[in-house]
This record gives C-alpha cells, structure tokens and sequence, in this order.
C-alpha cells in the first residue's frame, strides 16, 4: 500500500492548476517589470531617440526601484497583517482605521515624550504597536465573540478606528520632523532608505510566524479545514483572536513607516491601505478561501501593485488608471484562484 | 476491556439507541453492521465521546467513565478514523499527524521542524507507509490519507496509558481491492497495539475481518455472532427482518400504468464521479425507486432529471424531447417538480408564508407583466390547503412554523397546483411521524392516479417496495438489478439487500 | 413575547424612544418646518441606503455604493450642459450597469460580493477622476436652477426632495412586495438553496438586486450633486458608513431575507435623529463616525440570524 502512488481521480488537472497559481504572480510581476521599458523603448523609437531597451530604461534603474521599494514598504507590513487573515479565510477590512489610529498615536506619544528618538520617544514606537496589537485584539473579540461576519466586523471597526484618529487629531496633521526617525527615509543604505530594510525585516519575522510557530502553521489549519481543526482539538476562535491581534501589530509596522515616509501623522495617513493591500494579497496568489498562501506571496502582490503604479507613472499614463486597473486586478487575481467545483454559492 | 451497559441515548422523537450492551477485549476487531438508521453512526458517537448516553454504563477494564467530548475519550485511548476524510488538505502530512498537540515539539515558541517530521515517521512506520512526512496531504491518495489518517489515530499509543480501541468508519468506500487488502493486513497486525471497531456496509469485508460482529437494527442489537458462524445471508436477515403492511403503503389503490411515451427517458447516463451509465424509463402513472446506500447515485440521479447537474454523457430524454442544456428553471417548464430531502433548507423558505411558497416556482401563472395577483394566490393556497388537508391557521402562516408533514404537503402543492406531472421525491417521509408519512402515501397515490411519474429514493427500504412499481438498485453509482414491483409480486427486502451490499 | 417575536418591532420602537429622548432635550426637534428640513437634508443618503438594502436583503453587500455617487456627481456636472435633464438617464445607467457588473462578477465569477463590490467601485473611482481630471467641478448655476431647480421648491409645503424620496420608497415598496422580482428577492434572501430548487433564476435575481442597487446609489448621487451644485470624485465620501448603518439598524440583517426598504425608511430616520441628537448635545463632528462604528457594530450583532451561518463565522 505504501508503494501505491495512484493519484487522485483528477490528478493531472490538479496539479496544473496549482502549478499555475503558485507561479502566476512571480510571472506577472517579472512581464511587468520587462513591460514597462518595453513601453520606453518603443516611444522613445517613434520619437527617434537612442534607446538600447531595459539598458537606457528609466524605469529599470536603481533610482526608480528605490522609489517603488519606499512606496511598497508601509503597503508591504498592512499586506503581511491581512495576509495571516486571509491565511484563515477571513477578511479584514480594519486597516484604514487601525493604521490611522496607531500613526496618530504613535506622533503624539512621540512628541508627548520628547520628540526625538533620542529621548524617551523611542518607547512611541513599542507603544504604536501595542496600541495596534489592541485595535486588532477588539477586531477580533467582535468577530469572534458576537459571532459578526470578519468582513463586517473589521469594516465597522475601521470606520471607529478612522473616527478616534479623527477625535484624537481634531482634523489637525501632527508633523514629525525628527532627524533621528527621519532617517528611516533620509538615510540610505546601498541606494535604498532604511524603512525598506525595516520593512524586509517585517518580512522576515513574518515568515518565521508563518513557517516556525504554532500559530502561524494553525492559521494554516483554519483556513484549510476549520470543522476538521476543531475536531483535533484546537481552539479555532483563540487563533482567530490572535490572528487580528496580531495583523494589528503588522498594521501598526505600516503605520510607523507611512509616517516616516512622509514625516506627518493625520486621520488621513491610512487612507487608500485597504484597497491596496487585500489586492496585493490576492494578487500574490493568497486565496480568498484560505489555507493556501502566505507572506512570500503578499511580497509579489505588493509589487505587482507598486510596479504598475510606478510604471504608469515612468510610461507617462494618467494617474487614475490606477484606481480601476487595481480593481479589474482583483476581480481576475480572485477568479482565477478560486476553483470554481469547490464553491456552491457566494453573497 | 471496553464494554457498554444497557447504553440508552434519546433524541426529541426518536428512541435512538434501546439498551445496548457492547463489549471489545483486547486485540480484538469487533464488526458493526446494520441498515442506515439502525443506530450504527449514534453507537459510535457515544463510543468517541461525541454523544452522551441517557442510560447505561460505559467502563474501561471495569471502571466506568463518562466523556464530554471526543477529546477526553481521546485522553482514554479511543480515537476515530473518520468516513470523511478528516485530514487538512493544505497542511503536511506531520502537521495533520499532530495537530492539536504540536506544542511538544514547540521550543522557546519555535516549531522544531526536525523533531516533529521525525515524530511523525515514526508514527507512519506504524502503518507502514513511507512517505515524506512535510509533504502536502492533497499529494497524497486517498489511499495513503487513509493510513495517515490511522497513523493520527496511533498517536494515542504515546499519549495514552493502557489500551486503545480505534473505530474505523467504512474505512474501504475509497479504496481499491488491493488497497482494502493491505488495509487489513494492517489492521491484523496492529491488533498487538490496539482493538478496533470495524464498521462498513460492505459486508463480505466485515466478514473478513472482524472475530465478532454486532447486528443491529432499530437503535437494539439483534445479534452477536462469532466470524467462525458467520454467514452473510443470515445476517443480512436479522438485519431487515421486518413485516411489510400492504395497508399501511396503500398497496390496495396501486394502479398499473401504460407502458407508452415514457416521461423521463436515460439512455447510458453517466455523471463523473457519481453515478455511471445508468438507463431507465419512467412512464405517466408509474412509481420508479432507486434503491442503494448512501452514496450510491441515488440523489444525483434526481438531481441530473431535475437540471442541476449536467450529465457527463448519455442522453436524457424529457417527454421525448432531448435535453441539452441543463438547468432547473427549463426542468420546471418541462413539468418536472422536486421534493428535497433537506425540506426545511431545500423545500420550503422559511420565513415565508405557505401561499408564498406554494407560487415561488409558478410566479409566472399569477402574475401579469411581473405584478403579482396575490389574491389569486391566495384563493390558491386556500384551495390547496383544504386538498390536502394543510393544517395552518391561515396561508399567511409562516411555513417555518409549520410541522415537517404540513411542510412537506406545502412543498407538494406547490408542484402539483403549478401541473407538474413528473415528481422527484427524495426520502419525502424522513422525520415525519407515521400520519403524516400515510398522508404523503396517500397523496403519491392520489399522483399516480392522474397521471403523474414518480421517482422516489425512500427513507427504509419497506417504503420503496410498498410504494413502488419498478426498483432499480444502484451500488457505488453502477445499476445492479431491475425489480418489477406489482401488488402480489413484490420483491423482498432481502432480494433488495442482496443487490446493494 | 420573547425576545425574538420582539426583534421585528426594534427598530420604529428605537426610533421612537430616540425622538420622544431627543424631543424632551429639546423640544423645538419638533417645529415642523425644522423637521421637514433635517429630513429633506438626509433624503441622497435615504435613497443611497434604499438601494443597498436590496443587496444586503439577499445576503450580500454593495461597497462600491459611494463610489457611484461619487462619480455621478460627477457625470452630471459635465453633462449637464450637454442633456440638461436627461443626465439624470445617463446617471441612473452608469449606476446600473456598475451595479449589474458586480453582480455578474459576484454570481457567475463566484467572486464574493465585498471583493467584487469594492473592486468595481475602484473602476468607478478611476473613470470619476478622469472625467473631473481630478479636480472639483461646479455647475453653470442658471443650467442647474433651469433642469434641477425644482427638487428644492416645495409642494403644498412640502420640500419636493421629500416627496422624490416617498415616490421612491413607494415604487421600492411596490417592486419588493407586490412583483415576482420582489418574491424572488425574498425567496433567495431567505432561503438560496430552496430558491434554487424551485427552479428560480438565482443568478438573475442576484445580478438585478445588485443593479438596483447601482441604480439607487447614482440617484442619491445625483441630488447629492444637484444640491451642492458641482461634482468631484470625493463628493460622496461618508455616506457609505452611513447608509449600511441606515439599512442594519431598521432592520435589515446582514444575513438578509427579512426587513425591506420600509425598514430602510425607518433606519434612515434613526440615522437622522441620532445626528439631530449630536448636534444638540453639542458633540464634536469628529467623533460622529466613531459613534456610528459603534452603532453599526451593535446593530449588526442584534440583528445577524446567526442559524443562517451554518457554525461557521469567517
């Protein structure tokens, strides 16, 4: 029996298909990346300018890739956050909120404390992930204990989220001028800012929870057969509770560096994350169903996402493609991971 | 070693198990057999812990025990194997091994890969399958998930101090002959580690394997016999043995029926993974059942003549009109109705009134340009629900509140007011106390006389030979024997039997 | 009377409590001309949460509802000189188009309604930029007041927005209770599987209820627009807290299948009296949202038939 390797009853298809939304993303991501000094080349042919193509490209250069790991960086963290979610088959739709919260905070424990990271201040930042780690933790406390569906529970949690950091800003932005956090963008490393290693070291704890810990492999578990998980004993609604809890963490990494970036915490700061880092997601080849995925994925998504905003911009198209090519990206990143025998209906 | 007293369990209605007595020494394979509903699958329940008995006394080597849940029978050393497959497909082979209990290999909140794969090749060495345990379960058979799925089990050998009694739930269904074999090679061999309660519907397997086989019928055990006297005619009696009441299924008022123009005609059907090249005809008048055990085609059979699955080949014919696409609404308008077996999810919507329900598959015939006349529905549902006898306080009456025969008539009307003449009836009496159930005989009577085809999966095998006119008996999706079914010429219960085990 | 013959009743019998708390703070809630007022104010988010309910009633969500408002202001800012009226055709199209999209994608790609909904509302996003070119718009004030000028008079005293919302909410109430497509509506709402084995055309169903919902939203954009007289590709931003507040809280569940657009009205009211409320009590703007999250939460865990989740709450 053991020698028996007869495979399933649809095995080939199967196999096929997996080997077509694992690899899909990284295939996207590297077209792209050839795409857009193809689009150079060819204006700067019709225009009958010198131009060796990827060489001459302004889009393949180090200077522009630095610009797209900066913008991909606090995007990269809320992905990773929503990643372990979408890991469970939920959705969190909170990040908006959670990321302005923990920004706003972040500033004025910042400046409460000193304002510089050479005070005192430096505790903002453990302080702006703990207050991520609580945002999170009551996310999930909704969902989980009033038994309300994550998509909505996250969704309305959101819009308090957005609210508080409203209350707490009276619409005000607090600016953040301090050169010792600051260098998270000033300082650079190689040609690229410090939060891009930041946000590389965000990957890696990432992926150590995801591949190392109970956790990380139960989110597994969650997502690949919740009824079957409980049946072996495991506390399906405890992992979910510390799933958002600990997205909130990943939530807060974001905000931290949207603010370095941009050196000003607002209500505003979380503002367009949600759209963003669920297609990065999906995008990267994470199913919406669950179990199948995890934050090398989300990694792709996030440039997939960054890559076409920048090279929209490089190719000199307008900015509002953008909106609504993401939106048809979505739509076909979740078609074409879903298989379509194993879903009866949806709502 | 593990023995059950005088077990009772009750479910609201139902006498579910009547003073069992159940005993497993050890090393031993015990065989469990009997019809569905007979109690099997609520014995096991109570015997992993998933169900609490009312009565009786459950003890290990003469201690008596009492579980709460699955997980505290596990902690005295009786796992399950389960009939699904209960492993997560997305996960390794060593992960599903230990899920729920990784935290022995969690050092300083770190999973030692290393420890746990080691672990679980050990535990797969138990059953004798050399795989990598960190591959992907979905890479694997369902053969091989079968004995990972043993191998989970077996990790109670660690766990656990004292013995163990493992229940294997139709372990064979997704097995190959030869696989089945090894399977129980192994099963022989582990009996030095274990005991194991064997059940299955195929019984030259319980046969085969079992020293002891329990026989049960009604919620009782009706027989204990030794494998060494053991014969598979004998029991299959003494698990159906019962007497059929010609008045009871209104054997008196079965019509004969023409045998011309066929209203529902398969030639060679097929549908991947559920039913193969099955052929019938079904004509105006006639009851036709589809007899076999769960699994067996029966429901999808319905499901294919009703439009919701589309065919993989063959050709179905609706009143002698080829069907080539396939889906409800142009079933509807060929007259064909469908009576679920989930009444209360598939039947009726609850939340909305009986009149409601009776024209949400005719709206069209109340309606003109998409504005309802619900007073003409109305005026309907009155008019039905005095046919057939619907007790509800008025039509306005949410169906949810009605009893399951009243919902059940509901679901009926609503089929034969809109004139469909081909009824799907799918266990129409499950859950229906014995009125209501000789009120829907009555009625597939009463739709025979006018003309109306009938196919019918029944609840007990009695039901389908009562009713019927024609049986087919299905097994694992393959016809197996035509039976004719005339008043006076009816097959038995063992000829049906026979044919589906 | 238990608890849950009791839950149909929530909602009017919140609203009232709500009015007679508020009415006793203050009592001039109750001048009529200030009332009409507050209730004319409130009439784009009414018919944006009208149309959303009928998404919701059959157990889905429409987020993009917003977004079509937004880019209907904008559409009928830049068109208005072109069909004068008629841009309301035009308007009322693009919402329903949109809205039928979503739910193609949602029925037949098997895309969940929240992912397809969103989605779809970034594609609207990007054409309401690139026809504002994203800046604020404004209407030619003498066009405006010649096509759209009469939304804002009033009849026999009452606000004509007033009397646009009750036309609508009668034609919704009619379309809900009193057609086929209504009954179909409920039946998928209340029970898919059984609708599906009575041979309805789920899909179709679905697919309109979220057209209707498109529908709604550009019409409650629309007289977002008209009223502020311009249009831009944020315009609407805020209103859909407040609508699926509006749809939850009179009544509607989120798992769908009872409630209706009355509700809606009723929910909608609540929504107004709760602001009503704020404004006396003198609580900041800024923390309205953060009260309409929490009232959002609450009503969604009062209202959600949890039987209809099958155990499982993803």
């Amino acid at each position: 029996m053991s020698s028996s390797t007869a495979a399933l009853p649809d095995g080939p298809r199967r196999i096929s298909r997996e080997t077509l939304v694992k690899w899909a993303p990284l295939l996207v991501l590297v077209v792209l990346v050839l795409l857009f000094p193809l689009f150079e080349w060819l204006e700067d042919f019709r225009d009958g300018k010198d131009h060796i193509y990827l060489l001459d490209s302004r889009f393949l250069s180090i200077r522009n890739f630095a610009r797209i790991a900066i913008s991909a960086s606090p995007a990269l963290m809320v992905a990773i956050g929503v990643t372990f979610i979408i890991l469970m088959g939920s959705i969190d739709l909170s990040m908006e909120g959670t990321v302005s919260v923990c920004a706003v905070m972040f500033a004025l424990m910042f400046i409460g404390m000193g304002g510089t990271l050479a005070s005192w201040a430096f505790l903002a930042i453990p302080g702006a992930l703990v207050v991520g780690a609580v945002m999170g933790f009551i996310n999930g406390l909704v969902h989980v204990k009033l038994k309300i569906p994550s998509f909505m529970a996250s969704l309305a949690m959101g819009f308090v989220g957005t609210g508080f950091a409203l209350l707490l800003t009276g619409g005000d932005r607090i600016r953040v001028e301090d050169e010792a956090f600051r260098s998270l963008l000033t300082v650079r490393w190689f040609n690229f800012p410090v939060m891009c290693y930041v946000a590389l070291l965000g990957l890696l704890v990432a992926w150590f929870i995801q591949s190392r810990t109970t956790l990380g492999r139960n989110f597994y578990a969650v997502g690949g057969g919740e009824e079957l998980a409980k049946a072996s004993g495991l506390n399906v609604n405890r992992v979910r509770i510390m799933g958002f809890t600990l997205a909130g963490v990943f939530f807060a990494m974001g905000a931290l560096l949207a603010v370095g970036r941009i050196g000003i915490a607002e209500t505003a700061t979380g503002n367009g994350f949600m759209f963003v880092s669920i297609t990065a997601v999906v995008v990267g080849g994470t199913a919406l169903w669950g179990g199948i995925g995890g934050v090398w994925n989300t990694l792709i998504g996030v440039l997939i996402v960054n890559v076409i905003n920048n090279g929209m911009v490089v190719i000199g198209l307008p900015n509002w493609v953008q909106d609504g090519t993401l939106g048809l990206l979505v739509i076909a990143a979740v078609v074409l991971s879903t298989d379509r025998r194993s879903v009866s209906f949806v709502k | 070693m593990y023995e059950l007293q005088q077990i009772d369990k009750h479910f609201p209605g139902v006498h579910a198990l009547k003073s069992i007595d159940f005993k497993i020494g050890r090393g031993e394979i015990v065989g469990l057999v009997g019809e569905n509903g007979a109690g099997k699958s609520t014995l096991m329940k109570v015997i992993y812990g998933a169900y609490q008995p009312d009565g009786g006394t459950v003890s290990i080597d003469g201690t008596t025990v009492r579980f709460q849940n699955p997980r505290q029978a596990m902690d005295h050393g009786i796992g399950m194997v389960f009939q699904e497959q209960s492993l997560i497909t997305n996960l390794t082979v060593a992960e599903n091994i230990f899920l729920g209990f990784e935290q022995q290999f969690v050092r300083w909140g770190v999973i030692d890969w290393k420890a746990l794969t080691a672990a679980a090749r050990a535990q797969l060495a138990k059953v004798k399958l050399d795989i990598d345990p960190s591959i992907v379960t979905a890479q694997l058979s369902f053969a091989q998930r079968q004995l990972v799925e043993l191998a989970k089990v077996l990790t109670l050998e660690e766990r656990v101090d004292g013995d163990l009694v493992i229940l294997l739930d139709e372990p064979t269904s997704v097995l190959a002959r030869e696989e089945v074999e090894l399977l129980f090679q192994l099963v022989r061999d582990l009996t030095s580690r274990a005991s194991f309660i064997f059940v299955s519907h195929r019984m030259d397997e319980v046969l085969e394997l079992s020293d002891r086989i329990y026989v049960m019928k009604d919620g009782e055990v009706v027989d204990v016999v030794a494998q060494a006297d053991a014969q598979v005619e004998t029991i299959q009696h003494k698990m159906v043995g019962r007497d059929i009441d010609k008045e009871y299924y209104r054997e008196q008022k079965q019509q004969d029926y023409e045998r011309t123009n066929p209203l529902v005609s398969f030639r060679n059907v097929s549908h991947a993974g559920s039913f193969q090249d099955i052929s019938f005809d079904l004509h105006a008048g006639e009851v036709l059942c589809l007899v076999g055990t769960e699994g067996s085609g029966r429901e999808a059979i319905l499901r294919t003549v009703f439009g919701l699955d589309t065919p993989t080949s063959g050709t179905v014919q609706i009143k002698g009109e080829t069907i080539t696409h396939f889906n409800a609404q142009s079933g509807v308008a060929r007259g064909i109705g469908y009576v679920p077996r989930e009444r209360k999810v598939e039947g009726i919507v609850s939340g909305m009134s009986v009149y409601e329900n009776m024209t949400i598959s005719q709206m069209g015939n109340y309606a003109t340009g998409g504005i309802l006349k619900i007073g003409e529905e109305r005026a309907l549902a009155r008019a039905w629900i005095e046919k057939l006898g619907i007790k509800t306080p008025n039509e306005h009456k949410d169906c949810a509140g009605l009893s399951g025969g009243n919902q059940q008539k509901v679901v009926l009307a609503k089929w034969r007011s809109g004139g469909s003449d081909i009824i799907l009836l799918d266990h129409p009496t499950r859950g229906l106390d014995i009125g209501a159930k000789e009120d829907v005989y009555e009625m597939v009577r009463g739709m025979c006389a006018d003309g109306v085809g009938i196919i019918l999966v029944a609840d007990t095998l009695e039901e389908a030979i009562g009713l019927s006119h024609s049986i087919i008996v299905l097994k694992d999706g393959q016809f197996q024997q035509r039976f004719e079914g005339m008043p006076g010429d009816k097959p038995t219960l063992f000829d049906l039997v026979h044919h589906m085990i | 009377m238990t608890l849950e013959t009791l839950k149909p009743h929530f909602p009017w019998i919140t609203l009232l409590v709500l009015v007679v708390l508020v009415g006793a703070l203050n009592p001039s809630f109750f001048d009529p001309g200030a009332l009409m007022l507050l209730m004319a104010d409130i009439v784009p988010l009414f018919i944006m949460a009208m149309g959303m309910t009928f998404a919701i009633y059959i157990g889905g969500i429409d987020l993009s509802v917003q977004q079509l408002a937004n880019v209907v202001t904008v559409v009928a800012t830049v068109y208005l000189a072109n069909f004068g009226i008629g841009v309301a055709v035009i308007a009322i199209l693009i919402g329903f188009l949109f809205g039928a999209i979503s739910g193609y994608v949602t029925t037949r790609l098997f895309v969940p309604s929240f992912v397809s909904t969103l989605a779809m509302g970034f594609v609207a996003l990007s054409m309401a930029k690139w026809l504002s070119d994203q800046r604020a718009l404004s209407m030619d004030a003498t066009l405006r007041n010649d096509s759209f000028g009469w939304m804002f008079d009033t009849t026999a005293g009452f606000p004509n927005e007033l009397i646009i919302a009750l036309i609508l909410l009668a034609l919704a109430w009619f379309l809900q209770t009193r057609t086929t497509f209504g009954r179909s509506l409920k039946a998928v709402g209340a029970g898919e599987l059984a609708a599906v084995a009575s041979g309805l055309n789920v899909d179709k169903v679905k697919i309109i209820a979220f057209a209707i919902s498109g529908a709604f939203a550009a019409i409650a954009g629309l007289m977002f627009s008209v009223k502020l007289s311009g249009g831009d590709a944020n315009l609407a931003n805020g209103f859909l807290l407040l609508a699926i507040v509006a749809v939850l809280v009179g009544g509607t569940p989120l798992t769908g299948g009872v409630g209706g657009v009355v509700n809606t009205a009723i929910g909608t009211l609540i929504v107004m009296v709760i602001r009503a409320a704020m404004v006396y009590l003198e609580v900041d703007a800024t923390q309205q949202q953060m009260v309409f999250g929490i009232v959002l939460i609450a009503a969604i865990a009062l209202t959600i038939d949890r039987s209809k989740l099958r155990g499982i709450v993803k």
